[in-house]
């Protein structure tokens, strides 16, 4: 029959003798496996949320079409609104219109009746 | 119960790649180290310990903290990782792992750390695979009986008998390094 003594001599020495294991290096190649994975994992994410999107605008396109219309559509109206200057003569224009509408009938109802 | 990793963990699994990269700096080497000594071959155990991680990556946007410390749910993973190989493993393997190097020739003088640690390898690859794991997780691992118990989804009295059925085994195997 073994005593209490024997069991925490057996832990103590299994203790030490898997103290002197050597340690296990971690290879870069490794970490560059588990990052590749989560680069992988997140993308394919991020590609199946944009998804239900990219058939709305062109439906049973490649995922490529829809987004390249898309950034297309965004780059053009980009360009328009910076490029482009509103003309002078327009804007005069809607400056009287919108006087006009501010200011005052300039007639009463009741003068000519 | 404070969770070091819950806030790593969550912004891991929203994309956060230096989240993840900080997640793998802490915890690879105890995870590579424990499937070494559960495979006893550096090549499986980076590939199980690669497999931990993929499900890690594929689970941390669903981690609710408070259920279970997120360590010991990543060392169950690498565990049951290892058990999945170690299951798939030929026999024949088997034996091969189980082969402890004959001591007597070398009883007589001082070993070489290199040697000594790999006689200790071999022994320990040498017990049941349960037994292996207790004694890997609690003597090597530094994990307390509570939380082996818990990875290897086991009581603490079971836990307790592994360990000393490992030990004494693990000590037997090893009798002519007591001295060394």
């Amino acid at each position: 029959m073994r005593d209490v003594d024997d069991f925490q001599n057996d832990a103590q020495w299994v203790g030490g003798a898997l103290g002197r294991l050597s340690t296990v290096p971690v290879p870069a190649a490794l970490e560059v496996r588990i990052l590749g994975d989560f680069d992988r994992l997140t993308e394919r994410r991020r590609a199946s949320w944009l998804a239900p999107l990219l058939e709305t605008i062109w439906p049973g396109a490649p995922a490529w079409r829809p987004a390249a219309a898309l950034a297309g559509a965004l780059a053009v109206g980009l360009a328009m609104g910076v490029l482009v200057p509103l003309g002078d003569e327009a804007s005069a224009t809607e400056q009287s219109a919108s006087v006009m509408l501010d200011a005052p009938p300039a007639f009463e109802i009741g003068e000519n009746s | 119960m404070f969770d070091p990793d819950t806030d790593l963990v969550k912004r891991a699994g929203a994309g956060d790649r230096a989240a993840a990269q900080a997640l793998m700096a802490r915890h690879l080497p105890k995870m590579l180290s424990l499937a070494r000594r559960m495979l006893g071959s550096q090549s499986e155990a980076e590939d199980a310990v690669q497999d931990a991680f993929l499900k890690l990556w594929t689970h941390a946007a669903r981690w609710t903290p408070g259920k279970a410390k997120f360590e010991t749910w990543l060392y169950r993973v690498t565990m049951n990782k290892c058990y999945d190989r170690l299951r798939k493993r030929p026999a024949a393997n088997l034996e091969e792992a189980a082969d402890v190097p004959d001591p007597a020739p070398r009883a007589d003088r001082a070993l070489e750390t290199a040697d000594m640690s790999a006689e200790i390898e071999a022994a320990l690859a040498a017990l049941p695979e349960r037994q292996r794991a207790a004694i890997v997780l609690c003597h090597h691992q530094e994990r307390g009986n509570v939380e082996a118990a818990e990875i290897l989804g086991v009581s603490v009295e079971a836990l307790e008998s592994l360990l000393a059925r490992g030990r004494r085994a693990l000590r037997s195997r090893l009798a002519h390094l007591r001295d060394g």
